[in-house]
């Protein structure tokens, strides 16, 4: 037989056909998938409470594909075209109907079957394209909705009835369980999600019952100004490494054993989390145990921190010289000569005239960063010929 | 339902190549190891549909649950397994419909890798599975001309 007939293969269409998705890969997704411990993906959407608590001017419905650290956006393309999905025929075709496509087809046709023969097994009239926005994805404004609040300032003698209750703290594998939980519902990576509960200082309480909860920008405060506290009187120098249980015991009431902590040690354990040196910090699921903290960034996030408690907007800015000083007097001894206003992280203050500042939600500076890239977004779909997204900058 | 798997594709695909895998016609460049491959078509292939209840299905073999229906050849007249290397034979391709339609068209390396899915057998629940990942196309964007029986 000469090479060339070999060419010559049959085609077929299979029935029933088969359903298949065509899903466009990223460089670094076929990467990953072609690894050789290729992690299972997931697709995931907002719950439907999420959805409406978080909306995303961008797209009603959606789903975003994660991977262990990434997010991407779906969205189904359709083409006019269709895409069959071929695979080699495993020769149920009557030689009768042959005779359509082949003359001389049988013993001695040129079609040696099943052997050359393939086969439509589906047909796709849309693939599916990732796309991630140019802000990327943050798990922080789904996690706001989704954790509950903790606002008590540790001078608030009225807890929540018996939080340090009978049942004890929970157990590592339950706060991990609750947390994983709730990460279930948001629609990013585990370690985006993972960032933004860091972030927020997010924690696992089961006083009550097991319930996550993101403290309060002013129990954020009081944490921080406690711990200084009680470094202070214990002699624990935050910057060398120290124990985040002798830690815990410096801010309880030494005096009295039977006393209410102040607050739940997750809480203390997460605030330590957030602000400890980065390359030391350990992985969500472990225990922090030894932490240290570096002066600049400290210093930062207790500035940050400060005003956001104390001026969260316009209308409650204060003046720059108090909060200078507020700022200094959270900070230990040696710390206070880092607190200048050069320090504070990016676009985190407002100032309405030059004697006063205010605190600017996270939200709002990307808002204004997305403002000032909207213009260069517009003028790419403008050379893209992809019409979804020439029309989605119309509407 | 707010999240559903997906599972990589099987790790140890030879495996399962070896039992009972009908030989894959392709030229080697558009052969994965699932055997899926991908054709694109300027329009549709239209195959009956109707009469799926007249079809006795007692009275064919025991694979009854498909069965083919011919529509054409695919012909890569510039391929040799010689000179597998070489890739211009690529730029043609021919579709046959019947014995006396063509189409012609090319193979072309697709912009971005596509990932096959497809609903993971025997799971409960609806998890998804990357059953391949395809790298070429076979690409008719013509419409079909008349010819004569080659």
């Amino acid at each position: 037989m000469s090479t060339q007939d070999s060419r010559r293969i049959l085609f077929t269409h299979t029935r029933p056909q088969e359903g298949f998705r065509l899903l466009e890969l990223t460089p670094e997704l076929e990467k990953l998938l072609t690894s050789k411990d290729a992690p299972v993906l997931e697709l995931k959407s907002p719950s439907t409470a999420l959805a409406q608590a978080v909306v995303d001017p961008a797209a009603h419905d959606y789903v975003n594909l994660c991977t262990p650290t990434q997010t991407y956006r779906i969205r189904q393309v359709q083409s006019s075209n269709s895409l069959h999905v071929l695979r080699p025929s495993r020769g149920e075709i009557s030689q009768a109907d042959i005779k359509v496509v082949e003359d001389e087809a049988g013993e001695s046709g040129a079609l040696n079957l099943p052997d050359e023969a393939v086969t439509a097994i589906a047909k796709c009239s849309s693939t599916l394209e990732l796309h991630t926005p140019p802000g990327g994805f943050s798990a922080v404004p789904f996690l706001e909705k989704s954790l509950r609040l903790y606002d008590r300032r540790s001078d608030d003698d009225i807890a929540m009835g018996g939080s340090a209750d009978s049942t004890g703290p929970l157990g590592s594998r339950e706060m991990r369980e609750a947390r994983e939980n709730l990460f279930q519902d948001i629609p990013m990576s585990t370690v985006q999600c993972e960032q933004g509960w860091m972030e927020l200082c997010a924690f696992v309480d089961g006083a009550e019952e097991t319930a996550c909860w993101r403290p309060s920008v002013r129990s954020r405060l009081a944490v921080w100004k406690r711990l200084v506290e009680g470094a202070f009187l214990q002699g624990i120098d935050l910057e060398k490494q120290f124990l985040v249980g002798d830690l815990w015991k410096s801010v309880l009431d030494d005096e009295d054993e039977q006393t209410e902590p102040p607050f739940p040690r997750a809480l203390l354990e997460a605030v330590v989390r957030r602000i400890c040196i980065a390359d030391e910090r350990p992985p969500l699921a472990d225990d922090i145990i030894w932490a240290s903290f570096d002066k600049v960034e400290c210093t930062q996030w207790v500035g940050e921190t400060y005003l956001g408690a104390t001026a969260p907007t316009m209308s409650s800015a204060i003046g720059r010289n108090d909060f200078l000083r507020a700022w200094k007097d959270c900070l230990p001894e040696t710390w206070r000569g880092e607190a200048v206003l050069s320090k504070l992280p990016n676009g985190c203050y407002n100032s309405p005239d030059p004697t006063t500042i205010y605190f600017v939600e996270p939200a709002q500076r990307q808002l204004t960063s997305k403002t000032a890239s909207a213009p260069a977004t517009a003028a790419k779909a403008k050379n893209t010929r992809n019409w979804h997204e020439l029309l989605k900058g119309r509407r | 339902m707010p999240s559903i798997k997906l599972h990589p594709r099987c790790s140890s695909p030879k495996g399962t190549a070896t039992t009972s895998r009908p030989n894959n016609p392709l030229p080697a460049l558009l052969q994965t190891p699932s055997g899926l491959a991908l054709l694109e078509l300027q329009g549709t292939i239209n195959v009956p549909t109707g009469n799926e209840e007249d079809i006795d299905y007692s009275t064919t073999t025991e694979n009854a649950a498909t069965f083919e229906t011919p529509i054409g050849k695919l012909i890569f007249p510039d391929y040799s397994v010689h000179n597998s290397d070489d890739t211009k034979w690529m730029k043609r391709a021919y579709m046959y419909v019947g014995r006396y339609q063509r189409m012609t068209g090319e193979v072309k390396k697709l912009p971005r890798p596509i990932a096959v899915l497809q609903k993971r057998q025997a799971s409960e629940g609806e998890e998804l599975e990357v059953v391949e990942i395809v790298r070429y196309k076979i690409f008719f964007k013509s419409r079909p001309e008349p010819v004569t029986d080659v």
